[in-house]
Protein backbone atom coordinates (compact mmCIF):
# COMPACT_ATOMS: atom_id res chain seq x y z
CA UNK A 1 0.00 0.00 0.00
CA UNK A 2 3.07 2.24 0.26
CA UNK A 3 2.61 3.58 -3.25
CA UNK A 4 -0.83 4.10 -2.98
CA UNK A 5 -0.79 7.63 -3.04
CA UNK A 6 1.95 8.12 -5.40
CA UNK A 7 0.47 5.89 -8.35
CA UNK A 8 -3.05 7.67 -7.44
CA UNK A 9 -1.46 10.79 -8.65
CA UNK A 10 0.30 9.58 -11.56
CA UNK A 11 -2.96 8.41 -12.28
CA UNK A 12 -4.54 11.64 -12.00
CA UNK A 13 -1.67 13.53 -14.27
CA UNK A 14 -1.58 10.65 -16.93
CA UNK A 15 -5.26 11.56 -17.45
CA UNK A 16 -4.50 15.61 -17.01
CA UNK A 17 -2.64 14.64 -20.32
CA UNK A 18 -4.67 12.91 -22.22
CA UNK A 19 -8.07 14.69 -21.50
CA UNK A 20 -6.84 18.38 -21.79
CA UNK A 21 -6.71 19.38 -25.62
CA UNK A 22 -3.96 22.15 -24.82
CA UNK A 23 -1.44 19.40 -23.41
CA UNK A 24 -2.29 16.58 -25.78
CA UNK A 25 -1.65 18.77 -28.61
CA UNK A 26 1.95 19.89 -27.15
CA UNK A 27 2.23 16.05 -26.42
CA UNK A 28 1.77 14.22 -29.53
CA UNK A 29 1.80 16.76 -32.36
CA UNK A 30 4.01 18.89 -31.61
CA UNK A 31 7.41 16.29 -30.91
CA UNK A 32 5.70 14.73 -34.43
CA UNK A 33 5.53 18.10 -36.79
CA UNK A 34 8.77 19.54 -35.41
CA UNK A 35 10.82 16.22 -36.40
CA UNK A 36 8.51 15.98 -39.78
CA UNK A 37 9.28 19.67 -40.55
CA UNK A 38 12.97 19.19 -40.12
CA UNK A 39 12.96 15.92 -41.83
CA UNK A 40 11.60 16.80 -45.19
CA UNK A 41 13.76 20.43 -44.52
CA UNK A 42 16.95 18.75 -44.06
CA UNK A 43 16.52 15.79 -46.51
CA UNK A 44 18.15 12.01 -45.59
CA UNK A 45 22.24 12.97 -44.97
CA UNK A 46 21.85 16.10 -42.56
CA UNK A 47 18.28 14.77 -40.91
CA UNK A 48 20.38 11.56 -39.46
CA UNK A 49 22.59 14.36 -38.16
CA UNK A 50 19.69 16.16 -36.03
CA UNK A 51 18.03 13.15 -34.89
CA UNK A 52 19.61 12.44 -31.61
CA UNK A 53 19.43 15.80 -30.89
CA UNK A 54 15.59 15.84 -31.49
CA UNK A 55 15.15 13.13 -28.89
CA UNK A 56 17.04 14.71 -26.04
CA UNK A 57 14.47 18.22 -27.39
CA UNK A 58 11.29 16.27 -26.67
CA UNK A 59 12.77 15.55 -23.20
CA UNK A 60 13.43 19.23 -22.53
CA UNK A 61 10.15 20.49 -24.17
CA UNK A 62 8.16 18.99 -21.31
CA UNK A 63 9.91 21.69 -18.78
CA UNK A 64 6.32 23.72 -20.32
CA UNK A 65 4.55 21.25 -19.77
CA UNK A 66 5.51 20.66 -16.47
CA UNK A 67 5.66 24.13 -15.23
CA UNK A 68 1.92 24.69 -16.62
CA UNK A 69 0.88 21.85 -14.76
CA UNK A 70 2.13 23.11 -11.10
CA UNK A 71 1.01 26.58 -11.74
CA UNK A 72 -2.38 25.56 -13.11
CA UNK A 73 -3.21 23.24 -10.08
CA UNK A 74 -1.59 25.79 -7.32
CA UNK A 75 -4.34 28.70 -9.36
CA UNK A 76 -7.17 26.16 -8.69
CA UNK A 77 -6.15 25.16 -4.76
CA UNK A 78 -5.37 22.06 -5.46
CA UNK A 79 -2.00 22.27 -4.62
CA UNK A 80 -3.00 23.48 -1.10
CA UNK A 81 -5.63 20.74 -0.69
CA UNK A 82 -3.38 17.97 -1.76
CA UNK A 83 -0.96 19.53 1.21
CA UNK A 84 -3.81 19.12 3.92
CA UNK A 85 -3.84 15.15 2.89
CA UNK A 86 -1.20 13.02 4.81
CA UNK A 87 0.49 12.76 1.53
CA UNK A 88 4.41 13.38 2.04
CA UNK A 89 6.19 16.04 -0.35
CA UNK A 90 8.31 12.77 -1.13
CA UNK A 91 5.35 10.87 -2.52
CA UNK A 92 3.92 14.32 -4.50
CA UNK A 93 7.49 15.05 -5.66
CA UNK A 94 7.59 11.16 -6.83
CA UNK A 95 4.99 10.92 -8.96
CA UNK A 96 5.48 13.81 -11.12
CA UNK A 97 8.72 12.74 -11.75
CA UNK A 98 7.56 9.24 -12.70
CA UNK A 99 4.65 10.69 -14.91
CA UNK A 100 6.61 13.40 -16.44
CA UNK A 101 9.25 10.56 -17.11
CA UNK A 102 6.58 8.85 -18.66
CA UNK A 103 5.39 11.46 -20.65
CA UNK A 104 8.48 12.39 -22.02
CA UNK A 105 9.10 8.79 -23.00
CA UNK A 106 6.88 8.81 -24.74
CA UNK A 107 7.72 12.01 -27.00
CA UNK A 108 10.16 10.42 -27.49
CA UNK A 109 9.08 7.75 -29.00
CA UNK A 110 7.16 9.64 -31.55
CA UNK A 111 10.29 11.71 -32.17
CA UNK A 112 11.94 8.48 -33.00
CA UNK A 113 8.81 7.50 -35.26
CA UNK A 114 8.79 9.97 -37.08
CA UNK A 115 12.84 10.00 -37.97
CA UNK A 116 12.59 6.58 -38.95
CA UNK A 117 10.21 7.27 -41.24
CA UNK A 118 11.95 9.70 -43.00
CA UNK A 119 14.62 7.63 -42.93
CA UNK A 120 17.04 7.89 -40.02
CA UNK A 121 19.11 4.34 -39.36
CA UNK A 122 20.66 4.32 -35.96
CA UNK A 123 23.67 2.45 -35.11
CA UNK A 124 24.33 0.90 -31.95
CA UNK A 125 23.11 -2.42 -30.40
CA UNK A 126 20.53 -3.40 -27.81
CA UNK A 127 23.28 -2.28 -25.31
CA UNK A 128 22.96 0.59 -27.06
CA UNK A 129 19.68 1.37 -27.05
CA UNK A 130 19.12 0.59 -23.20
CA UNK A 131 21.65 3.20 -22.61
CA UNK A 132 20.07 5.92 -24.77
CA UNK A 133 16.90 5.25 -22.57
CA UNK A 134 18.86 5.83 -19.51
CA UNK A 135 20.20 8.86 -20.68
CA UNK A 136 16.33 9.98 -22.20
CA UNK A 137 14.95 9.18 -18.49
CA UNK A 138 17.89 10.97 -16.64
CA UNK A 139 17.45 14.40 -18.73
CA UNK A 140 13.59 14.08 -18.67
CA UNK A 141 14.31 13.83 -14.56
CA UNK A 142 16.67 16.87 -15.23
CA UNK A 143 13.25 18.72 -17.27
CA UNK A 144 11.17 18.45 -14.34
CA UNK A 145 13.70 19.93 -11.81
CA UNK A 146 13.30 23.15 -14.40
CA UNK A 147 9.88 23.00 -14.40
CA UNK A 148 9.61 22.79 -10.95
CA UNK A 149 11.64 26.00 -10.40
CA UNK A 150 10.31 28.00 -13.23
CA UNK A 151 6.95 27.50 -11.25
CA UNK A 152 7.96 28.53 -8.50
CA UNK A 153 9.36 31.62 -9.78
CA UNK A 154 6.44 32.13 -11.85
CA UNK A 155 3.29 33.37 -10.11
CA UNK A 156 0.37 32.03 -12.73
CA UNK A 157 0.23 29.25 -15.42
CA UNK A 158 0.83 32.03 -18.24
CA UNK A 159 4.06 33.39 -17.02
CA UNK A 160 5.15 29.87 -16.31
CA UNK A 161 4.86 29.17 -19.51
CA UNK A 162 6.73 32.43 -21.17
CA UNK A 163 9.22 31.44 -18.28
CA UNK A 164 9.83 27.74 -19.38
CA UNK A 165 11.80 28.96 -22.45
CA UNK A 166 14.35 30.43 -20.20
CA UNK A 167 15.10 26.98 -19.61
CA UNK A 168 13.87 25.66 -22.88
CA UNK A 169 15.76 27.61 -25.41
CA UNK A 170 19.23 28.01 -24.67
CA UNK A 171 19.37 24.09 -24.16
CA UNK A 172 18.01 23.58 -27.13
CA UNK A 173 19.94 26.02 -29.36
CA UNK A 174 23.21 25.02 -27.68
CA UNK A 175 22.87 21.54 -26.08
CA UNK A 176 20.04 19.42 -29.40
CA UNK A 177 20.01 19.04 -32.70
CA UNK A 178 22.23 22.52 -33.82
CA UNK A 179 25.51 21.91 -34.49
CA UNK A 180 28.50 23.36 -32.53
CA UNK A 181 31.19 26.13 -33.09
CA UNK A 182 34.18 26.47 -30.44
CA UNK A 183 32.26 29.53 -28.13
CA UNK A 184 28.67 27.98 -28.72
CA UNK A 185 30.42 24.90 -27.09
CA UNK A 186 31.68 26.68 -24.03
CA UNK A 187 28.28 27.51 -23.50
CA UNK A 188 27.12 24.41 -24.30
CA UNK A 189 29.51 22.87 -21.16
CA UNK A 190 27.11 24.29 -18.70
CA UNK A 191 23.82 22.80 -20.03
CA UNK A 192 22.58 19.19 -18.92
CA UNK A 193 20.96 18.37 -22.83
CA UNK A 194 24.53 18.64 -24.15
CA UNK A 195 25.59 16.14 -22.57
CA UNK A 196 22.63 13.84 -22.97
CA UNK A 197 23.00 14.89 -27.13
CA UNK A 198 26.54 14.24 -26.85
CA UNK A 199 26.66 10.41 -25.47
CA UNK A 200 23.11 9.96 -27.78
CA UNK A 201 25.52 11.39 -30.66
CA UNK A 202 28.00 8.79 -30.33
CA UNK A 203 25.56 5.91 -29.31
CA UNK A 204 23.42 6.33 -32.83
CA UNK A 205 25.88 8.39 -35.11
CA UNK A 206 29.31 6.64 -34.51
CA UNK A 207 27.68 3.57 -32.66
CA UNK A 208 30.99 3.76 -30.80
CA UNK A 209 30.90 0.62 -28.42
CA UNK A 210 29.66 0.43 -24.41
CA UNK A 211 33.31 0.38 -23.77
CA UNK A 212 34.03 4.28 -24.33
CA UNK A 213 34.67 6.49 -21.66
CA UNK A 214 33.29 9.25 -23.08
CA UNK A 215 29.61 8.62 -23.06
CA UNK A 216 30.04 7.31 -19.38
CA UNK A 217 31.60 10.73 -18.26
CA UNK A 218 28.29 12.24 -20.42
CA UNK A 219 26.11 10.07 -18.17
CA UNK A 220 27.90 11.08 -14.70
CA UNK A 221 27.81 15.01 -15.66
CA UNK A 222 23.71 14.71 -16.44
CA UNK A 223 23.17 12.48 -13.48
CA UNK A 224 24.92 15.26 -10.91
CA UNK A 225 23.44 18.27 -12.64
CA UNK A 226 20.45 16.58 -12.65
CA UNK A 227 19.76 15.68 -9.30
CA UNK A 228 21.31 18.86 -8.35
CA UNK A 229 18.45 20.44 -10.55
CA UNK A 230 15.57 18.45 -9.04
CA UNK A 231 16.70 19.30 -5.49
CA UNK A 232 17.03 22.83 -6.27
CA UNK A 233 13.32 22.70 -7.92
CA UNK A 234 11.85 20.95 -4.90
CA UNK A 235 13.64 23.27 -2.45
CA UNK A 236 12.57 26.39 -4.02
CA UNK A 237 9.07 24.60 -4.56
CA UNK A 238 8.86 23.82 -1.07
CA UNK A 239 10.15 27.40 -0.20
CA UNK A 240 8.40 29.44 -2.78
CA UNK A 241 6.02 27.56 -4.95
CA UNK A 242 3.29 26.57 -2.35
CA UNK A 243 0.95 29.55 -1.99
CA UNK B 1 -6.52 10.49 20.76
CA UNK B 2 -8.12 10.88 23.47
CA UNK B 3 -5.20 10.76 26.02
CA UNK B 4 -3.68 13.34 24.30
CA UNK B 5 -6.76 15.94 23.54
CA UNK B 6 -8.10 16.32 27.63
CA UNK B 7 -11.48 16.31 25.71
CA UNK B 8 -10.75 19.33 23.22
CA UNK B 9 -11.19 19.24 19.04
CA UNK B 10 -9.36 22.52 19.22
CA UNK B 11 -7.43 24.77 21.34
CA UNK B 12 -6.39 28.29 20.22
CA UNK B 13 -4.01 30.10 22.06
CA UNK B 14 -3.77 33.77 21.72
CA UNK B 15 -3.26 33.37 17.89
CA UNK B 16 -2.55 36.37 16.19
CA UNK B 17 -2.08 36.58 11.67
CA UNK B 18 -0.63 39.05 10.17
CA UNK B 19 -0.77 39.68 6.52
CA UNK B 20 2.10 42.34 6.57
CA UNK B 21 0.65 45.18 8.41
CA UNK B 22 -2.58 43.66 8.15
CA UNK B 23 -4.24 41.73 11.20
CA UNK B 24 -6.55 39.26 10.50
CA UNK B 25 -6.45 36.96 13.69
CA UNK B 26 -5.64 39.43 16.83
CA UNK B 27 -5.32 37.47 19.80
CA UNK B 28 -7.67 34.97 19.45
CA UNK B 29 -8.12 32.47 22.51
CA UNK B 30 -11.02 29.51 21.89
CA UNK B 31 -11.39 25.85 22.79
CA UNK B 32 -14.28 23.45 20.69
CA UNK B 33 -14.62 20.30 22.48
CA UNK B 34 -14.79 16.85 20.95
CA UNK B 35 -17.92 15.95 19.46
CA UNK B 36 -19.01 19.14 18.93
CA UNK B 37 -20.44 21.10 16.10
CA UNK B 38 -19.22 24.77 16.52
CA UNK B 39 -20.28 27.60 14.04
CA UNK B 40 -17.98 30.23 13.62
CA UNK B 41 -19.35 33.25 12.46
CA UNK B 42 -17.99 37.02 11.54
CA UNK B 43 -18.86 39.51 8.35
CA UNK B 44 -16.67 39.46 5.34
CA UNK B 45 -12.89 39.43 6.28
CA UNK B 46 -13.32 38.51 10.13
CA UNK B 47 -10.77 35.96 9.92
CA UNK B 48 -12.16 32.92 9.90
CA UNK B 49 -11.04 31.47 6.84
CA UNK B 50 -7.26 32.62 8.18
CA UNK B 51 -8.18 30.89 11.60
CA UNK B 52 -9.24 27.49 9.42
CA UNK B 53 -6.04 27.48 7.68
CA UNK B 54 -3.76 27.73 10.41
CA UNK B 55 -5.63 24.75 11.95
CA UNK B 56 -5.06 22.88 8.78
CA UNK B 57 -1.97 24.26 8.73
CA UNK B 58 -1.46 26.18 5.54
CA UNK B 59 -0.74 29.09 7.31
CA UNK B 60 1.62 29.84 9.82
CA UNK B 61 0.59 31.75 13.11
CA UNK B 62 2.13 35.22 13.52
CA UNK B 63 2.09 34.41 17.29
CA UNK B 64 0.78 31.87 19.21
CA UNK B 65 -0.35 29.00 18.71
CA UNK B 66 -3.20 26.11 18.53
CA UNK B 67 -3.76 22.30 19.20
CA UNK B 68 -5.75 20.12 17.30
CA UNK B 69 -6.73 16.76 19.21
CA UNK B 70 -3.62 17.95 21.14
CA UNK B 71 -1.30 18.19 18.27
CA UNK B 72 0.24 21.55 17.85
CA UNK B 73 -0.22 22.96 14.59
CA UNK B 74 3.73 24.23 14.66
CA UNK B 75 4.86 20.96 15.28
CA UNK B 76 3.16 18.05 14.63
CA UNK B 77 0.89 18.56 11.92
CA UNK B 78 1.37 15.30 10.23
CA UNK B 79 -0.29 13.61 13.19
CA UNK B 80 -3.11 16.74 12.16
CA UNK B 81 -3.69 15.95 8.83
CA UNK B 82 -3.83 12.04 9.47
CA UNK B 83 -7.50 13.40 11.48
CA UNK B 84 -8.95 16.31 9.42
CA UNK B 85 -10.76 16.70 6.31
CA UNK B 86 -11.32 20.74 5.05
CA UNK B 87 -14.10 21.65 2.77
CA UNK B 88 -12.30 24.95 1.51
CA UNK B 89 -14.26 27.83 0.89
CA UNK B 90 -13.53 28.08 -2.95
CA UNK B 91 -14.05 24.62 -4.45
CA UNK B 92 -10.55 23.23 -5.29
CA UNK B 93 -11.34 19.84 -7.93
CA UNK B 94 -10.04 18.26 -10.56
CA UNK B 95 -11.85 19.90 -13.41
CA UNK B 96 -10.87 16.61 -16.00
CA UNK B 97 -11.86 14.41 -13.73
CA UNK B 98 -15.47 13.21 -12.96
CA UNK B 99 -17.00 13.34 -9.29
CA UNK B 100 -15.91 10.06 -8.86
CA UNK B 101 -12.54 9.97 -10.00
CA UNK B 102 -12.30 13.14 -7.22
CA UNK B 103 -13.48 11.27 -4.52
CA UNK B 104 -11.95 8.58 -5.40
CA UNK B 105 -8.18 10.57 -5.66
CA UNK B 106 -9.11 12.29 -2.10
CA UNK B 107 -9.95 8.83 -0.77
CA UNK B 108 -5.75 7.70 -1.45
CA UNK B 109 -4.52 10.40 -0.67
CA UNK B 110 -5.60 9.83 2.76
CA UNK B 111 -4.55 6.33 2.57
CA UNK B 112 -8.08 4.56 2.38
CA UNK B 113 -8.17 0.92 1.16
CA UNK B 114 -9.88 0.57 -2.19
CA UNK B 115 -12.87 -1.01 -0.96
CA UNK B 116 -13.39 1.25 1.22
CA UNK B 117 -13.44 3.96 -0.67
CA UNK B 118 -15.88 2.75 -3.05
CA UNK B 119 -18.71 2.06 -0.34
CA UNK B 120 -17.97 5.62 1.95
CA UNK B 121 -18.20 7.17 -2.09
CA UNK B 122 -21.37 5.92 -3.13
CA UNK B 123 -22.71 6.31 0.68
CA UNK B 124 -22.05 9.97 0.25
CA UNK B 125 -23.14 10.26 -3.26
CA UNK B 126 -26.53 8.95 -2.72
CA UNK B 127 -27.42 11.28 0.00
CA UNK B 128 -26.83 14.35 -1.74
CA UNK B 129 -28.65 12.48 -4.73
CA UNK B 130 -25.43 13.25 -6.46
CA UNK B 131 -24.87 9.51 -7.86
CA UNK B 132 -25.67 10.51 -11.78
CA UNK B 133 -23.60 14.10 -11.82
CA UNK B 134 -20.91 12.26 -10.17
CA UNK B 135 -20.12 10.32 -13.46
CA UNK B 136 -19.47 13.65 -15.72
CA UNK B 137 -16.25 15.44 -15.97
CA UNK B 138 -16.14 18.07 -13.37
CA UNK B 139 -15.54 20.51 -15.98
CA UNK B 140 -19.13 20.83 -16.69
CA UNK B 141 -20.34 21.27 -13.61
CA UNK B 142 -22.79 23.95 -12.39
CA UNK B 143 -22.17 26.13 -9.12
CA UNK B 144 -24.34 23.98 -7.06
CA UNK B 145 -22.68 20.77 -8.26
CA UNK B 146 -19.22 22.19 -7.42
CA UNK B 147 -19.73 23.06 -3.99
CA UNK B 148 -21.76 19.73 -3.02
CA UNK B 149 -18.52 17.95 -4.32
CA UNK B 150 -16.13 20.09 -2.62
CA UNK B 151 -17.64 19.07 0.43
CA UNK B 152 -18.04 15.14 -0.36
CA UNK B 153 -14.01 15.69 -0.84
CA UNK B 154 -13.42 16.91 2.42
CA UNK B 155 -15.21 14.41 4.16
CA UNK B 156 -14.80 11.14 2.10
CA UNK B 157 -12.09 9.75 4.47
CA UNK B 158 -14.33 10.44 7.08
CA UNK B 159 -12.64 12.57 8.97
CA UNK B 160 -12.60 13.20 13.07
CA UNK B 161 -12.55 16.45 13.08
CA UNK B 162 -14.01 18.65 9.91
CA UNK B 163 -13.47 22.14 8.82
CA UNK B 164 -16.45 23.54 6.88
CA UNK B 165 -16.13 26.69 5.02
CA UNK B 166 -19.31 28.18 3.90
CA UNK B 167 -20.17 24.54 2.26
CA UNK B 168 -23.52 25.64 1.71
CA UNK B 169 -23.17 28.27 -0.21
CA UNK B 170 -24.88 28.06 -3.48
CA UNK B 171 -26.88 24.81 -3.11
CA UNK B 172 -30.28 24.84 -3.79
CA UNK B 173 -32.83 24.85 -0.62
CA UNK B 174 -33.56 20.73 -0.73
CA UNK B 175 -29.20 20.24 -1.17
CA UNK B 176 -28.91 22.85 1.67
CA UNK B 177 -31.28 20.46 3.79
CA UNK B 178 -29.18 17.15 3.15
CA UNK B 179 -26.12 18.89 3.91
CA UNK B 180 -27.69 20.47 7.32
CA UNK B 181 -29.27 16.98 8.50
CA UNK B 182 -26.22 15.14 7.26
CA UNK B 183 -24.12 17.44 9.44
CA UNK B 184 -26.27 16.57 12.49
CA UNK B 185 -25.84 12.82 12.16
CA UNK B 186 -22.14 13.38 12.02
CA UNK B 187 -22.71 14.58 15.59
CA UNK B 188 -23.93 11.48 16.57
CA UNK B 189 -20.38 10.03 15.44
CA UNK B 190 -19.00 12.22 18.01
CA UNK B 191 -17.37 13.61 15.01
CA UNK B 192 -15.87 17.27 15.96
CA UNK B 193 -17.20 20.07 12.87
CA UNK B 194 -16.29 23.75 12.79
CA UNK B 195 -18.51 25.49 10.14
CA UNK B 196 -18.51 28.43 8.83
CA UNK B 197 -21.21 30.50 6.95
CA UNK B 198 -23.15 33.33 6.65
CA UNK B 199 -27.03 31.66 6.81
CA UNK B 200 -26.83 32.54 10.38
CA UNK B 201 -30.09 30.55 10.67
CA UNK B 202 -28.47 27.40 9.66
CA UNK B 203 -25.70 27.77 12.32
CA UNK B 204 -28.31 28.45 14.77
CA UNK B 205 -30.67 25.44 14.10
CA UNK B 206 -27.54 23.07 13.61
CA UNK B 207 -24.43 24.35 15.92
CA UNK B 208 -23.83 23.28 19.93
CA UNK B 209 -22.26 26.92 20.38
CA UNK B 210 -21.30 29.43 18.20
CA UNK B 211 -18.21 32.04 17.84
CA UNK B 212 -18.79 35.21 16.65
CA UNK B 213 -15.53 37.16 15.51
CA UNK B 214 -14.79 40.29 14.32
CA UNK B 215 -11.23 42.00 12.79
CA UNK B 216 -10.00 38.88 14.06
CA UNK B 217 -11.13 39.06 18.24
CA UNK B 218 -13.78 36.67 19.15
CA UNK B 219 -16.51 38.56 20.67
CA UNK B 220 -19.02 36.60 21.39
CA UNK B 221 -19.32 33.09 22.55
CA UNK B 222 -21.82 30.65 23.79
CA UNK B 223 -25.01 28.68 22.49
CA UNK B 224 -27.31 30.30 19.97
CA UNK B 225 -29.89 30.42 23.48
CA UNK B 226 -27.46 31.28 25.53
CA UNK B 227 -26.34 34.83 23.02
CA UNK B 228 -30.18 35.05 22.09
CA UNK B 229 -30.92 35.85 25.73
CA UNK B 230 -27.77 37.76 26.53
CA UNK B 231 -28.27 40.25 23.74
CA UNK B 232 -32.14 40.09 23.77
CA UNK B 233 -32.79 39.53 20.19
CA UNK B 234 -35.59 37.10 18.93
CA UNK B 235 -32.90 35.07 16.27
CA UNK B 236 -29.11 34.80 15.97
CA UNK B 237 -29.07 37.00 13.27
CA UNK B 238 -30.43 39.83 15.37
CA UNK B 239 -27.15 38.93 17.75
CA UNK B 240 -24.89 39.01 14.55
CA UNK B 241 -26.27 42.15 13.47
CA UNK B 242 -26.07 43.99 17.04
CA UNK B 243 -22.89 43.11 18.41
CA UNK B 244 -20.72 42.75 14.68
CA UNK B 245 -19.25 45.85 12.67
CA UNK B 246 -19.03 47.70 15.71
CA UNK B 247 -15.77 49.77 14.80
CA UNK B 248 -17.65 50.80 11.62
CA UNK B 249 -21.12 52.18 13.47
CA UNK B 250 -18.52 54.16 16.53
CA UNK B 251 -16.07 55.22 13.79
CA UNK B 252 -13.10 53.94 15.21
N1 LIG C 1 -3.28 36.13 1.36
C1 LIG C 1 -3.68 37.27 1.94
N2 LIG C 1 -2.93 38.39 1.83
C2 LIG C 1 -3.29 39.53 2.43
N3 LIG C 1 -4.40 39.68 3.16
C3 LIG C 1 -5.20 38.62 3.31
C4 LIG C 1 -4.88 37.35 2.71
N4 LIG C 1 -5.86 36.48 3.03
C5 LIG C 1 -6.73 37.15 3.80
N5 LIG C 1 -6.35 38.44 3.97
C6 LIG C 1 -7.05 39.44 4.76
O1 LIG C 1 -7.25 38.94 6.06
C7 LIG C 1 -8.52 39.31 6.56
C8 LIG C 1 -9.28 38.07 6.97
O2 LIG C 1 -9.59 37.31 5.82
P1 LIG C 1 -10.38 35.93 5.89
O3 LIG C 1 -10.33 35.35 4.56
O4 LIG C 1 -9.85 35.14 7.03
O5 LIG C 1 -11.86 36.43 6.23
P2 LIG C 1 -13.19 35.60 6.38
O6 LIG C 1 -13.67 35.82 7.77
O7 LIG C 1 -13.00 34.20 5.97
O8 LIG C 1 -14.15 36.37 5.38
P3 LIG C 1 -15.30 35.84 4.37
O9 LIG C 1 -16.55 35.73 5.17
O10 LIG C 1 -15.41 36.93 3.38
O11 LIG C 1 -14.85 34.55 3.80
C9 LIG C 1 -9.19 40.11 5.45
O12 LIG C 1 -9.02 41.48 5.73
C10 LIG C 1 -8.43 39.73 4.22
O13 LIG C 1 -8.41 40.80 3.30
MG1 LIG D 1 -13.70 33.06 4.44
Amino acid sequence: MKMQKTLALVKMELKKIIREPAYLFLMILFPAVLTLVFGLAFGSPQFNYMAPGLFAYACIFIIMIVAQSFSDDREQGLLKRINITPTTSGEFMGSHIISNTLLSIFQVAIVAVCSLIIGFRPKGGATGFLLAFVLIIVLSICSVGFGLITASVAKSAGTATGLSFIFILPQMFFGTFIPLNDATRMIAYFLPSYYATDALNLIFLEGVPLTELTIWIDLGILSIMSVVIVLLGILLFKKYGKA
Amino acid sequence: MDDTDNGYAIVIEDLVKKYDDLIAVDGLNLEIKSGELFGLLGPNGAGKTTTINILNGLLKPTKGTAFVAGYDVKKDLNNIKELIGVCPQEAALYKFLTGRENLELFGNLNGMPKNKIKERMDYLLELLDFEEDSRRKVKGYSGGMLRKLNMLVALIHDPKIAFLDEPTVGMDPRARRKVWEFIGSLKSQNKTIILTTHYIEEAEALSDRVGIIDYGELIALGTPKELMEKHEAKNLEEVFLKITGRRILEGI
